[in-house]
């Protein structure tokens, strides 16, 4: 029986010298390594293995497998190579098999009987020797940049464990030694297939880790699941769904990589939050990338709420959640963060805190004076390497002011608020010459100072420069010119932008080319307009299940019960009474209650 | 989503060997008649998709040729050549097709505002448009967000836990795709977007050189450069050497690239930096010089910055080993960053400030020591 000595209980001042003399200490014997080595050097490894097995009362295998951790550890990868060449690793896994498998089967987790273990431990120690005998091969080859070689030596490792230990070890009985290599290996042999550039390889070695039970401490499987989550977000190789035999049923089962990756970062996650591992920051920045891709920020803010404080500032922390919030449209429990993080107390000048802030503020009226407020804080703080933001904070401290003359009480005031906000977006434009978006506000801004020549010019200056490519520069334009009452030029870009679209996002300029064409008297062609945008919107409504495009469309939908009203107030308009009532019927159908609609059928 | 990559890849190995030699070397033959003469360890090569991917001499003439004024016309030599091979409907010569996608959308988008002739470049983007479309079958990609409170094969406890509260969140990657003959304008980003989808399923296959290019034309589409955000100790000799001579020659330095003067627009072209102009004008003819400084920045929607986010993740994290392409992924990672902000687009600022954060970090994510290291290696005491 060997013993193991731990190197703490030796006393180093029998070392002449601790770095250059190192020693062997096996069964109570122990020797020097450069007796060995010197012979090794000379290339005789059968007399170097006979010292050892003199010295030390080793068998054949054990004086190979100590030879070649030897020549390992002294950094001699070939000669440790030739050393693990000499022993025929897969005879001895090949013998150590039946051994085992006589075993009663047993769970791993089971205590087996104690008659049992001695015969055990004897034989988990020889495949101990061997597979670490193994690893090592497979770390020399790896050490050598033969990747390729080494992961199916790896491989191996994991292999033999599988075959000797068919029924698991239990627990108790587990050596550490034997622990030790396998959990290595388990880690090692995906990033061994990674380096060879065996992608699919990689994958299932990693699948395998971390499917089957190879008994890893928590460090270890947190490094191989972070490991699979990268690879599986980052190499641009599909994985494939896992196979059907760890599928359990009404389990969640990841179909895709980017699943596959959530769900292992969330597990990471969820593993700091009970403190079984500790806190790697860069599984909280891999998730925020791969959850924003998908668009479910809110996920992301539950997330970042089931944080530790003390774990993030707590600033970085609100603000993130802010945008988190905003993103998924949840603009006021965005603005509540935002107003903890830049209050006086915590960081009051946090540039993008504030322009996000003041962007929230602008998009409502009753907000706007406080993000009028916030928008100075954040040109006064452009300075410095924030100075390219100051063009930022000039374009949203105009919005604010645009929004907030909407509710001023006096006409002096509004006045004065609207020229403040065209004075700032025009001076924004010296910063953001090249932002179409900021263009297109200013023609909205000057739209709404019934300034349509300058409103114009901006629309037409936008669709320019976004090559039309942006629905709502076409709209504006169009808007601009029947405000200006050139109908048939308005039509004319309404057509045009109808070309430049696909179907489904036609609705509402086709609503707004029918109300062109009764602004032109031409009730007729109105109603064929009415027709059609009718078929399109009760085809669109059948064709698209519950994957609908949401993002893009979704404000500007035209609802069916929109042109049914349409339609009926273009008959009423005819004094086609009958048809009028048609359509009002149809779009109570939708609504029930309706202004509008009761009040066409007033009229009627 | 998955099973349709399978497909992917292993029709790429399925291919029969000769059938796929022979209809490369008619490519290549084609290629011939236009770009004269070809690199001889092209026409003389042993694997001819290979080599159509993969020689450097042949990606530099073909980029160059992509980045002249009119080179996106409809009477275009070369697209048809690219157009024609990717319809060969033979997937080693398809990758060669869109390895050179970063430069034909790069371009293309920038020039769409410039109305300049661009069927050429639109045919090839609609023939890869509609490949993934009926790949697809005009299906969304869609992503199950998952909920821990769900057991799944990754939880501890293998009991199945029946929870029929199916509140996961489902999540719209790619919409569903529509047949498109043209390219509308307010379909351009999201054709754009859907080719890059189809570039990223072959990422893995691409050569270092397409991905850098990608990288490159990110930073030209923020029109805006990121160099604020470089961090003061990843600083190596390079880039140091890069703001010398930004401070040498800009006197206004910072500040005018970043706009604040009036002449922006001729200048800095949306502010591109200097390392990125000279990488684009290296590949360039001096005549391309004025006309590629005044294409740049362009509207970015989500539909196209999301896929192109995803195909810099790759860049900047996939398991490649290059130092050039991964600074080339942290310099578009700083511009499209700074972009954001001044967009202040909340999903675009969390999307880039992770990946930017992502890249800032130690490069070696390995911790020390190593753990795949025996414990014992350094020790003296060697036991059995």
């Amino acid at each position: 029986m060997l013993k193991m000595l731990k190197s703490q209980s030796r006393e180093s001042s029998e070392l002449e010298n601790d770095m250059e003399v190192r020693e062997v200490h096996v069964n109570g014997l122990s020797m020097k390594t450069s007796e060995v080595e010197a012979k090794l050097d000379e290339g005789n490894i059968q007399e170097a293995e006979s010292s050892l097995r003199e010295g030390l009362s080793l068998n054949f295998e054990e004086a190979r497998a100590l030879l070649g951790r030897l020549e390992y550890q002294r950094g001699n990868l070939e000669g440790a190579l030739r050393v693990f060449d000499g022993i025929d690793l897969q005879a001895a896994i090949h013998r150590l098999q039946p051994s085992l498998s006589e075993k009663p089967p047993s769970s791993s987790r089971r205590r087996s009987s104690r008659g049992g273990e001695s015969v055990h431990a004897v034989s988990q120690h020889a495949a101990s020797l061997v597979l670490e005998a193994i690893y090592l091969k497979a770390k020399s080859l790896q050490k050598l940049g033969r990747v390729a070689e080494a992961a199916q030596e790896c491989k191996s490792v994991l292999d033999a464990v599988e075959r000797i230990f068919n029924n698991g070890i239990p627990d108790v009985l587990v050596d550490n030694k034997l622990q030790e290599t396998v959990s290595k290996a388990v880690e090692l042999l995906p990033e061994l297939w990674k380096q060879a550039g065996c992608y699919q390889e990689a994958m299932a070695a990693y699948r395998r880790a971390l499917l089957s039970q190879w008994n890893l401490d928590n460090e270890c499987c947190a490094r191989v699941q972070k490991g699979f989550a990268l690879y599986l977000l980052y190499s641009g190789v599909e994985a494939g769904a896992p196979s059907l035999a760890v599928q359990i049923d009404g389990s969640y089962v990841p179909r895709n990589n980017l699943e596959e990756a959530i769900l292992l970062l969330m597990i990471l996650l969820r593993k700091f939050y009970l403190g079984k591992t500790k806190w790697d920051p860069s599984v909280m920045e891999h998730f925020a990338f791969a959850i924003s891709l998908c668009g479910q920020t809110s996920v992301l803010a539950r997330q970042l709420e089931e944080v530790l404080p003390g774990v993030l500032h707590r600033c970085d922390r609100w603000n993130t959640l802010a945008l988190s919030y905003s993103a998924a449209g949840q603009n006021k429990a965005a603005l509540n963060l935002l107003r903890k993080s830049l209050h006086k107390h915590e960081k009051p000048n946090d540039l993008p805190a504030l322009l996000l802030a003041a962007k929230i503020c602008s998009e409502d009226s009753l907000l706007a004076s406080e993000g009028v407020e916030y928008a100075r804080r954040a040109i006064t703080n452009a300075q410095g390497m924030d100075e390219h933001l100051k063009g930022v904070g000039l374009r949203m401290l105009g919005l604010c002011l645009g929004k907030q003359a909407k509710i001023s009480s006096s006409d002096l005031e509004r006045s004065y608020l609207l020229s403040e906000a065209l004075k700032s977006l025009d001076e924004a434009i010296v910063y953001e010459r090249d932002n179409p978006d900021l263009i297109f506000e200013l023609g909205i801004q000057y739209a709404e100072q019934r300034n349509s020549n300058a409103a114009l010019r901006c629309a037409k200056q936008f669709i320019d420069a976004t090559g039309g490519s942006i629905l709502k520069g076409w709209r504006l334009l169009a808007l601009v010119l029947s405000a200006q009452q050139r109908y048939s030029e308005a039509e004319v870009v309404t057509e045009a932008a109808i070309d430049e679209t696909a179907k489904w996002e036609q609705e509402p300029l086709i609503r707004m080319k029918a109300k062109l064409k009764i602004s032109q008297s031409l009730p007729m062609e109105a109603g064929e307009t009415y027709r059609f945008l009718l078929a399109l919107v009760q085809a669109q409504r059948k064709s698209f299940g519950p994957l609908r495009n949401i993002s893009q469309i979704e404000d500007d939908k035209v609802s069916e019960f929109e042109v049914w009203q349409g339609l009926a107030n273009l008959y009423s308009s005819l004094s086609h009474w009958r048809d009028a009532e048609i359509c009002l019927e149809k779009a109570r159908a939708l609504k029930q209650y309706s202004a509008t609609t009761l009040h066409t059928e007033g009229k009627i | 989503m998955s099973i349709h990559h399978h497909t992917r890849d292993s029709s790429i190995i399925e291919f029969s060997k000769s059938d796929s030699d022979e209809k490369a070397r008619s490519v290549i033959e084609s290629l011939s008649l236009i770009l004269d003469p070809l690199p001889p360890s092209l026409t003389s090569s042993e694997n001819p998709a290979f080599s159509l991917l993969h020689d450097p001499q042949l990606a530099k003439t073909i980029s160059w040729h992509l980045r002249q004024p009119d080179s996106g016309a409809g009477d275009n030599n070369l697209c048809r050549w690219l157009y024609d091979t990717f319809q060969s409907s033979d997937p080693n010569l398809q990758i060669v097709v869109l390895r050179f996608l970063p430069i034909i959308a790069g371009i293309y988008l920038s020039r769409a505002v410039l109305r300049k002739p661009l069927a050429g470049f639109e045919a090839i983007l609609l023939a890869l448009y509609a490949h993934e479309t009926t790949f697809r079958g005009g299906q969304p990609i869609t992503v199950n967000v998952p909920d821990l409170s769900h057991s799944s094969l990754y939880h501890e406890t293998r009991a199945a836990v029946k929870n029929n509260s199916t509140n996961l969140n489902l999540a719209i990657l790619s919409p569903s795709l529509e047949p498109h003959g043209t390219v509308r304008s307010t379909k351009r980003a999201r054709i754009v977007g859907v080719a890059l989808e189809l570039y990223y399923s072959r990422i893995s296959l691409m050569p270092i050189s397409s991905k850098i290019e990608f990288c490159e034309f990110c930073v030209i589409w923020a029109g805006l450069n990121g160099d604020m955000f470089k961090e003061d100790e990843n600083h190596d000799e390079k880039e140091i050497k890069e703001e010398e001579e930004e401070e040498e020659g800009g006197s206004s330095s910072k500040v005018l690239s970043e706009g604040t003067s009036e002449d922006v627009g001729e200048e800095g072209s949306g502010g591109t930096s200097t390392s990125v102009e000279n990488v684009v004008l290296n590949n360039s003819s001096s005549v391309e010089e004025n006309c590629e400084k005044k294409e740049g920045r362009i509207p970015l929607p989500w539909e196209l910055l999301q896929p192109a986010l995803r195909v810099l993740g790759h860049c900047l994290m996939g398991p490649m080993e290059s130092k050039e392409l991964k600074e080339a992924a942290r310099a578009a990672c700083r511009s499209l960053y700074a972009r954001a902000l001044h967009d202040v687009n909340s999903q675009a600022i969390l999307a880039t400030g992770s990946l930017l954060k992502i890249g800032n970090m130690p490069k070696n994510s390995t911790p020390e020591p190593d753990p795949t290291e025996i414990s014992d290696f350094n020790n003296p005491i060697i036991t059995l």
